[in-house]
């Protein structure tokens, strides 16, 4: 039950840990003593840890969920309600089991059992399995060895700190590397621009001060070097050369797996190796640079694409110019290489014809008393940076503070119970029967600051994305090089913002994507001259806001989809009859069915068996849609089409009968009140209403969901015109409450048989509003009258 | 001590004996397994949703989770009465068809006590001739005098029709009479 394997315990593992734990505090707040109120949700959240116990959790949190499970048994069995004592014990457990998960997330030692807990658990039948070796946090179980005595508040709190300190720079240091590396390539177009080299010098400039303050001498060194050379750069004394950018991207190189290596370090593997990276050649070259020995022509376009013809192995780019003796290491920024720095002593020396002298190694320990605050102001949230690379150097950065996102979530969910809570009080009968100008006032201004906070907090989810963009510029870059393309990116609407989980999850779709377009769709650079187009073939990347969605294109201006291959494939591989008859937009869609892919040779980067079916899959998982575009020889256009959030969508909130409903303001065309002779029937077709002279199927809403609609008249009504694709229908309300923003809720599976409702949300007031499925009654058939029903077998028999 | 065990496993297989929450429908008592459940609410208004069963009473906003409330009468096909003051959703948490654990609501008439039920105190469910429905009760507890009926309310929650149970509480009622 308590083997513990592993070194540590599983992420998720700890985080499920924690949000039991969270969810056992909300529920000890209320417990009150000789009561039993929330006993047996207690019990329900006891059973939950002790099955988490169960998967190869450390010693020191089964024994923990051992001791709650002998107290719970004890209240169970015995009085069936809480004693003070029982309550302050049970409190006292959960602070200890918050600082051991905190513990285990960290990685660093477990606060000891209390010796009376131990005592109860020797007590109990079961004894706690003795520590597993080579476990940390197993060997720091109380239960199992006594022998490392150190106190555990302290020695927590000590390596704690340090901790805290490299995350941070950690994180920092890959945002600012990769702010780097996408400088770069913005710098081997426009050698010249001034921005970016501000911003490249900034970030190296933060990176020394960030190594500073961790006393990691030799990263401030090269940082400082690099630091020294853009600085020149800048100051015009020197003009951006290939030997110069070579040497930025071979330094940025050296210090992204140094921080990898820390990363690794942090995550448990290895920790305490000493961590060795070659700079001391890269500073030679850096220092020669500085005094301008580099032969290197003066830097341009052109050269940036004759040199991208050159065959080169794939994944290392191996650029050695004559008179620089060091190599470049490029490992794929897509598909990283979590390489320990000894294996990339491999490449180097492959890749190394000219002989140069043995790299110094540089030694860093990584556990190292650190000054206390590390100057974060600079840097920006995780994966989601704001504008920084384009950001005018030298003034103020706005400053942003890193953030957990599970506290973002948590902040955001609280956000909304907090206006629910609100307008609770708000609407409540007894509040509204005191006749005072005064509180009126304070229920105002109660009004103001909630929906004011709600619009903030949930602005935090929105981030822009520019970062997921970026990374898109290096995968190019390589693509191009390792298939002897010549290809240029261009992105616009990198500032495009949308919710954090979109964008975290569009990473892989966007990367299989792209891919496709450099393999697949673009040409070979003399196939292109030969077809009349200039010879650098052109992926473009762009995101942009429309109709309250995001829409992201990417375009290329390859070869297109050939439909006749498309369909001779999908013939072949039975997937539709050879007479068919399909339209060009239907033999397009081909190409996402599970198991089609035309490419003839199966690259190094695509046709791996990850099609485009789960490119497709990916986005409909987030409510989105895919659109192809393509004319045979003149390019591609993929446009995926995502709502701005997962979370929230603009509803029109409507009243049938004594219920209300949302329909999602997206697929609303417009509403209007009927007037007298707006609705006809057709003979066996249904009512019809005419919406702008055009005959459109009608649906009396609450006659087809069965609720006594109030409205018995068509023209008392309101119709709300919805649309799904490219068909529409006129829904028949009582009423139309309002516009708001609501948060989607899940219904569970006791409705996933249904699609009538597409989820549920809950109102200002508590109630649960269904969210009507659009699509289903736009496709219901028209003649489906209320008749039909009425009958109440469900959908899903 | 060794209560644990029983608690802590699945309720499929283990002994049928420990703990559990008896409440009522009518006259008869029935019992669910503790380790199903996840805490007892106050009859709430309740939003329908259109097109369902008629056992499936519709969804409530449970401090911000929305979960489904079935009513037990009706899906017992028993018939429906007023609501009062007495009558409780039991909230219950169940495996998904998915592996994910999710939660239900279940009204009942009223939640009496929890028991502890030894392995003495509990019948086999009686053979009623092949009925059908016998898999979703766990057996027959006898408590002072009472018969309750013990349920697999997981099985119940995942049956989509509505189920007659066997009629096991008539020994029960003349008992009390």
């Amino acid at each position: 039950m308590s083997s513990s394997l592993g070194e540590s315990w599983a992420a998720e593992n700890i985080e499920s840990a924690v949000s039991l734990i969270s969810q056992m505090a909300e529920e000890l707040a209320f417990v009150v003593p000789d009561r039993d109120s929330g006993l047996l949700a207690i019990n329900a959240l006891t059973m939950d840890l002790e099955q988490l116990a169960e998967s190869d959790a450390p010693t020191a949190f089964v024994a923990g969920v051992k001791v709650l499970r002998v107290w719970i048994d004890a209240i169970l069995d015995g009085p069936v309600s809480f004693s003070a004592d029982m309550i302050e014990k049970l409190g006292n457990w959960h602070g200890w089991m918050s600082s051991l998960l905190v513990a285990l997330d960290q990685d660093v030692a477990t606060p000891a059992l209390p010796a009376d807990w131990s005592a109860l658990l020797s007590g109990a039948q079961e004894a706690p399995a003795t520590a597993s070796k080579g476990s940390p946090s197993a060997e720091l179980a109380p239960v199992a060895q006594p022998e490392e005595t150190e106190p555990a508040a302290s020695f927590v709190l000590d390596i704690d700190s340090d901790q805290e300190l490299l995350r941070e720079f950690f994180s920092e240091s890959l945002e600012l590397l990769q702010d780097i590396e996408q400088g770069v390539l913005v710098l081997e177009e426009k050698p010249g621009d001034k921005n970016t080299i501000n911003s490249i010098f900034r970030a190296f400039h933060t990176f020394k001060g960030g190594a500073g303050f961790l006393h990691l001498a030799a990263l401030g060194e090269l940082a400082h070097e690099l630091e020294t050379l853009l600085d020149a750069v800048r100051k015009g004394e020197l003009s951006i050369n290939r030997e110069i950018i070579e040497s930025i991207l071979a330094g940025g190189d050296a210090l992204k797996l140094f921080t990898r290596e820390i990363g690794d370090q942090l995550d448990g593997i290895n920790p305490g190796a000493p961590i060795s990276v070659p700079t001391q050649h890269i500073l030679k070259r850096v220092r020669a640079a500085l005094r301008g020995e580099a032969p290197a022509p003066a830097y341009s376009a052109a050269v940036a694409v004759a040199k991208a013809a050159e065959p080169v192995p794939p994944a290392v780019v191996a650029e050695v110019p004559a008179a620089a003796p060091a190599p470049v290491l490029a490992p794929d920024p897509v598909v990283p290489v979590a390489a320990p720095v000894s294996v990339v002593a491999a490449p180097l020396a492959v890749a190394q014809p000219v002989s140069i002298p043995q790299p110094q190694l540089v030694q860093v320990p990584v556990a190292k008393p650190a000054a206390p605050a590390v100057a974060a102001a600079e840097s920006a949230g995780a994966a989601e940076s704001p504008a920084k690379a384009s950001r005018e150097g030298g003034g103020s950065t706005g400053g942003f503070v890193k953030l957990d996102t599970e506290k973002l979530d948590s902040l955001v969910n609280l956000v909304g119970e907090l206006v629910i809570a609100q307008s609770m009080v708000v609407q409540n009968p007894d509040v509204q029967s005191i006749n005072s100008l005064q509180l009126l006032r304070c229920l105002r201004q109660l009004s103001r600051v909630t929906t004011e906070l709600q619009r903030n907090a949930m602005s935090l989810r929105m981030v822009p994305i520019r970062n997921l963009f970026q990374k898109m510029g290096r995968l190019v870059r390589d693509l191009g090089v390792s298939q002897n393309k010549q290809v240029q990116l261009v992105l616009e609407g990198e500032d495009t913002e949308l919710d954090r989980n979109i964008v975290e999850k569009m990473g892989d779709p966007l990367i299989h994507m792209i891919r496709n377009s450099v393999d697949h769709g673009l040409e070979g650079p003399d196939e292109r001259v030969a077809n009349g187009k200039p010879a650098v073939g052109t992926v473009r990347l762009s995101a942009s806001h429309q109709r309250g969605g995001i829409v992201i294109r990417i375009q290329d201006d390859g070869r297109g989809l050939n439909t006749d291959r498309i369909l001779a494939k999908a013939v072949e591989r039975g997937l539709v009859r050879p007479n068919a008859g399909l339209s060009e937009s239907e033999i397009h869609a081909l190409i996402f069915l599970p198991g089609f892919s035309t490419a003839e040779a199966i690259t190094d980067l695509s046709g791996r068996g990850v099609g485009m079916d789960v490119v497709l899959g990916n986005i409909e998982s987030l409510r989105g849609k895919v659109e192809i575009e393509s004319v045979f020889g003149k390019g591609t256009t993929f446009t995926i089409l995502l709502p701005l959030t997962l979370a929230i969508i603009d509803g029109l909130l409507v009243a049938v009968g004594e219920d209300r409903y949302i329909i999602p303001t997206l697929s609303v065309r417009e509403s209007f009140r009927l007037r007298p002779g707006m609705v006809s029937t057709v003979h066996e077709r249904g009512e019809m209403v005419t919406v702008r002279g055009k005959q459109t199927p009608l649906l009396r809403l609450g006659r087809f969901l069965g609720a006594t609609s109030k409205t018995t008249q068509a023209e008392d009504g309101i119709i709300v015109v919805v649309e799904s694709g490219d068909t529409a229908r006129g829904l028949l309300v009582d009423e139309l409450i309002g516009k708001q923003e609501v948060v989607i809720k899940s219904l569970g599976p006791a409705f996933e048989h249904q699609n009538l409702a597409a989820g549920g949300a809950v109102l200002g007031d508590g109630w649960v509003a269904l969210i009507l499925d659009v699509d289903t009654l736009v496709k219901l058939p028209i003649e489906n009258r209320s008749s039909v029903i009425h009958s109440q077998t469900g959908t899903h028999s | 001590m060794n209560t644990s065990t029983a608690a802590s496993g699945h309720s499929s297989t283990h002994g049928l004996a420990g703990r559990y929450l008896t409440f009522s429908l009518g006259r008869d008592s029935y019992g669910v397994p503790v380790l199903n459940v996840r805490e007892i609410i106050r009859l709430c208004p309740i939003t329908p949703v259109p097109r369902m069963p008629a056992y499936v009473k519709g969804v409530i906003n449970l401090r911000g989770t929305v979960i489904a409330v079935l009513d037990l009468r009706a899906k017992f096909e028993m018939p429906t009465v007023a609501t009062g003051d007495r009558n409780c959703i039991i909230v219950v948490q169940i495996q998904g068809a998915g592996g994910g654990n999710t939660l239900m609501g279940a009204i009942v008439d009223a939640v009496d006590e929890v028991v502890n039920l030894a392995a003495g105190d509990i019948e086999p469910t009686p053979d009623f001739g092949g009925s059908p429905d016998i898999q979703y009760m766990l057996g027959v507890a006898t408590i002072r005098g009472g018969v309750k009926t013990l349920l697999n309310i997981e099985k119940i929650f995942q049956e989509d029709g509505s189920l007659v149970l066997a009629p096991v509480s008539k020994p029960a009622s003349s008992i009390e009479a």
